[in-house]
């Protein structure tokens, strides 16, 4: 006889969000075939309301105390709903500037829109991914969508190449972490990460070396998915050659979503492992990718491209924040010192508290900031460009204060909340995680994250200065306004300035998202 | 009973993993590229069902069987993607690829 | 004894077709080199007990999967110039990074404890019921639930992404 599953409706809250998005992107797909309006922007009216719809969803759901759903499968708890909501406000941004991108290439379609919503879905399902397998499937529904979403457009070559260069990297990503799944399967007979973390200290003892192989495996695939230094080949080429909105959803949703992922899939990993391996390991990759996206972004021209590395640079600041969870002992009371020595468990759960903090509140400012930003390149890209090489190119940029001097307003904050300026949105996200980080008794690899972001403002100004002190060349290319389009450069700009000011209520409740299932 | 043991079985998984993984890195032909990753996919499925056995565990079944239906999704739109290629370059030869600068 | 015997001859079958798949030029021998290797893999389960996933191997891997590739192969008719590999300093780094997993596996594996597999096959009826259809399918439908759930929608998903690509304009 078979046990029929026990499914209540508590258990349909995780899945909750992504039922609306996907209800939404059906919406767009039949809407493409019944409604034969010229006009189409009502299709990022639909994509954003299904975004808002599936946040707010996803805010409620953020209250809920942390359990385990759907047979032990999916995880609900603050960390994964807040996830969802930020997923769903870079959707619902994105989908605004696609309206006018797409527009002025004659491509609006629903499909796209669609895909958009498709994506967010898969994000928001692997942010509440509880077992190896789910979670591969659940990576693949949002790197899927994302791959087409690169390849949507068919002029010049640039967009086919990035797709397949993403699909490529992806694939063999994907690779990599099952097998990895695989050999830990090996070590302890289950894909479940919640098992995992109670079986793999009695697997360490007879099969520490599969343990050991499929942590190593795991991580390199998810290492390929946040595009971490000396993984990141082809990333930038990726960014660049996507349609710019597409852009802005992968530099903010899939890295977001893959870095929850990551931290949910290795507060499990780490348990019965020497504490120095993911410690090191974590520190070798935080290091390397936040120097690494520096570096390679200073001597760029190309601004799309810059922002490309600095996405690579900001993953390593998250990774710092995510090697602050797996501080060994040892280094954390030897620094810490005071009261939090004293509770040495209360006070790991204080510090990881704030870390968790950090990295939700980082991916928020991130997400406003970025979309910004890419979308103030979106609106200044023109059609004809899509064949030519200095698209661009910084040139592109100067004299913007006078052609549009709302536009380059808003780009000034969303170059400086990336370069981490104060009173700007950034500056604070990075002063959480520096904080937690310090908190942990990671100082070196803090000072040395401080160091490359201060190297890193003088690209970033760069921008600013050609902007605003470069005159604009007398051949300049009329920019194209559409309203969806400067909504959504407002509201970013608005949110990258007050979350910076007043960041009050939005990190107080992150501090209540501390919070990870078992964690 | 007397069976070929699980480290025999796994040892086959990673040499077709590792043929897979070096094919990707050195092949030029995008669909060789592509044909590879699909080697080191049946390494994860071989993998799994060799523990399968071992343990006596029927879980180790579920995962080549969901791991089979991504790649049949991923091989869709991973096809599509090459024949875009295609038509924009006339070549899927890695190395032609590059139109943007490093 | 049959089983020794059969293992080897799908390990070396295996191998061989692997090693085909990176190693001839033309691509439509690739993917003849990579059916047979999916075929030897199904012979492989077998062995494995996992007669359910060695069925699923050759219709949806060996008779879909490598039909659409073949299929694409054939479209493009792709002719091929130059060599085979494309070497870089990054890429012999992979590779010897490749050649340096495979060592390490191979020693893990080399230790591993002799597993339990006789144990729980003296009981006859938990054999005779491992990796059936009927099995498979029981544990599918009340426990996995979620990961069945989100496989539709990954295929969804799939059909509307390889459309959206596939279309000639946009």
């Amino acid at each position: 006889m078979l046990n029929t599953p026990t499914v209540t409706m508590f258990d349909l809250h995780v899945v909750l969000p992504a039922a609306a998005l996907v209800f939404g992107a059906i919406v767009l797909m039949l809407s493409e075939v019944f409604l034969s309006s010229p006009n189409r922007t009502y299709m990022a009216v639909i994509a954003l309301v299904t975004s808002g719809i599936a946040g707010v969803v996803a805010l409620n759901n953020a209250f809920e105390p942390a359990r385990l759903v759907l047979q032990g499968f999916a995880v609900i708890d603050p960390f994964s709903s807040f996830m969802t909501v930020m997923v769903c406000l870079g959707t619902g941004l994105a989908s605004l500037l696609a309206a006018g991108f797409l527009k002025h290439r004659n491509a609006e379609r629903g499909e796209f829109y669609a895909l958009m919503l498709f994506a967010a879905a898969g994000m928001s399902l692997l942010a509440a991914s509880n077992e190896f397998i789910t979670l591969f499937i659940n990576l693949e529904v949002l790197s899927v969508a994302t791959y087409a979403l690169t390849a949507f457009l068919r002029r010049g070559p640039r967009p086919a190449e990035a797709g397949f260069k993403y699909f490529i990297l992806g694939a063999f990503a994907g690779a990599l972490l099952l097998y990895g799944a695989a050999l830990l399967y090996g070590a302890t007979g289950t894909t479940r990460l919640s098992d995992l973390a109670t079986l793999l200290p009695g697997a360490m003892a007879t099969r520490g070396g599969l343990v050991y192989a499929g942590f190593g495996l795991v991580l390199a695939g998810f290492a390929f998915k946040v595009a971490a230094v000396p993984f990141h080949m082809w990333t930038p080429d990726v960014y660049e050659g996507a349609p710019t909105p597409v852009t802005a959803l992968m530099s903010v949703g899939v890295k977001a979503a893959a870095i929850v992922a990551m931290v949910r899939t290795f507060l499990a990993l780490v348990n019965g492992l020497d504490p120095q391996v993911p410690f090191i390991l974590f520190s070798l990759l935080a290091l390397l990718t936040m120097v690494g996206g520096n570096l390679l972004a200073m001597p760029q021209r190309n601004v799309k491209r810059m922002l490309a590395y600095s996405s690579i640079a900001h993953a390593g600041y998250l990774l710092l924040g995510v090697t602050a969870l797996f501080v060994p002992d040892a280094a954390r009371s030897s620094d810490a010192g005071g009261v939090l020595s004293a509770t040495p468990l209360l006070a790991n759960a204080a510090v990881n508290a704030s870390v968790y903090k950090g990295i939700l509140f980082y991916l928020l400012g991130y997400t406003v900031t970025s979309i910004g930003a890419f979308g103030t390149l979106a609106a200044i890209e023109r059609r004809e460009d899509e064949t030519r090489s200095n698209t661009w190119d910084l040139e592109r940029l100067a004299g913007l204060a006078q052609r549009q001097p709302g536009w380059a307003a808003a780009m000034a904050a969303f170059m400086l909340s990336l370069a981490g300026v104060p009173p700007m949105v950034g500056f604070l996200g990075k002063l959480y995680i520096f904080s937690a980080a310090v908190d942990a008794g990671l100082i070196w690899l803090a000072v040395v994250g401080v160091l490359s972001s201060v190297a890193g403002t003088y690209y970033y100004l760069r921008v600013v200065v050609y902007m605003f002190m470069r005159p604009a060349a007398a051949d300049a290319p009329a920019t194209f306004r559409h309203w969806t389009t400067e909504v959504a450069l407002v509201v970013s700009a608005v949110a990258t300035v007050a979350l910076g000011i007043v960041p009050g209520p939005i990190a107080e409740w992150l501090s209540r998202a501390g919070m990870v299932f078992g964690g | 009973m007397t069976v070929v043991p699980t480290a025999h079985y796994l040892i086959l998984a990673a040499a077709l993993f590792c043929m897979g993984m070096l094919g990707v890195l050195v092949r030029r032909n995008a669909l060789v590229v592509f044909m590879c990753i699909e080697l080191m996919l049946n390494a994860a499925n071989l993998t799994f069902l060799a523990f399968a056995r071992e343990r006596g565990d029927v879980v180790g079944h579920l995962g080549p069987f969901f791991i089979i239906a991504v790649a049949a999704a991923e091989a869709a739109v991973g096809l599509a993607i090459v024949i875009a290629v295609f038509r924009n370059r006339g070549t899927v030869n890695i190395e032609e690829i590059q139109s943007m600068k490093h | 004894m049959a089983e020794q015997v059969l293992f080897w001859v799908f390990a070396i079958g295996t191998i061989a077709g692997a090693g085909g798949v990176i190693a001839v030029r033309n691509p439509v021998a690739s993917a003849i080199s990579l059916v047979a290797t999916f075929f030897f893999l199904a012979g492989t389960y077998v062995l494995l007990w996992a007669h359910t996933i060695a069925v699923i191997q050759v219709l949806v891997y060996a008779g879909a999967i490598m039909v659409l590739f073949l299929f694409v192969i054939m479209l493009l008719s792709l002719t091929d110039h130059g060599p085979i590999v494309q070497l870089s300093p990054s890429r012999i780094a992979g590779a010897l990074a490749t050649a340096a997993l495979l060592a390490s596996l191979v020693g893990v594996f080399r230790k591993l404890p002799p597993g339990d597999t006789v144990t729980w096959a003296t009981d006859a009826s938990r054999l005779s019921s491992f990796g059936t259809l009927k099995e498979l399918g029981a544990v599918l439908y009340t426990q996995w639930l979620f990961p069945f759930e989100a496989v539709s929608l990954l295929l969804l998903v799939a059909i509307v992404g390889a459309v959206v690509v596939a279309k000639a304009r946009v």
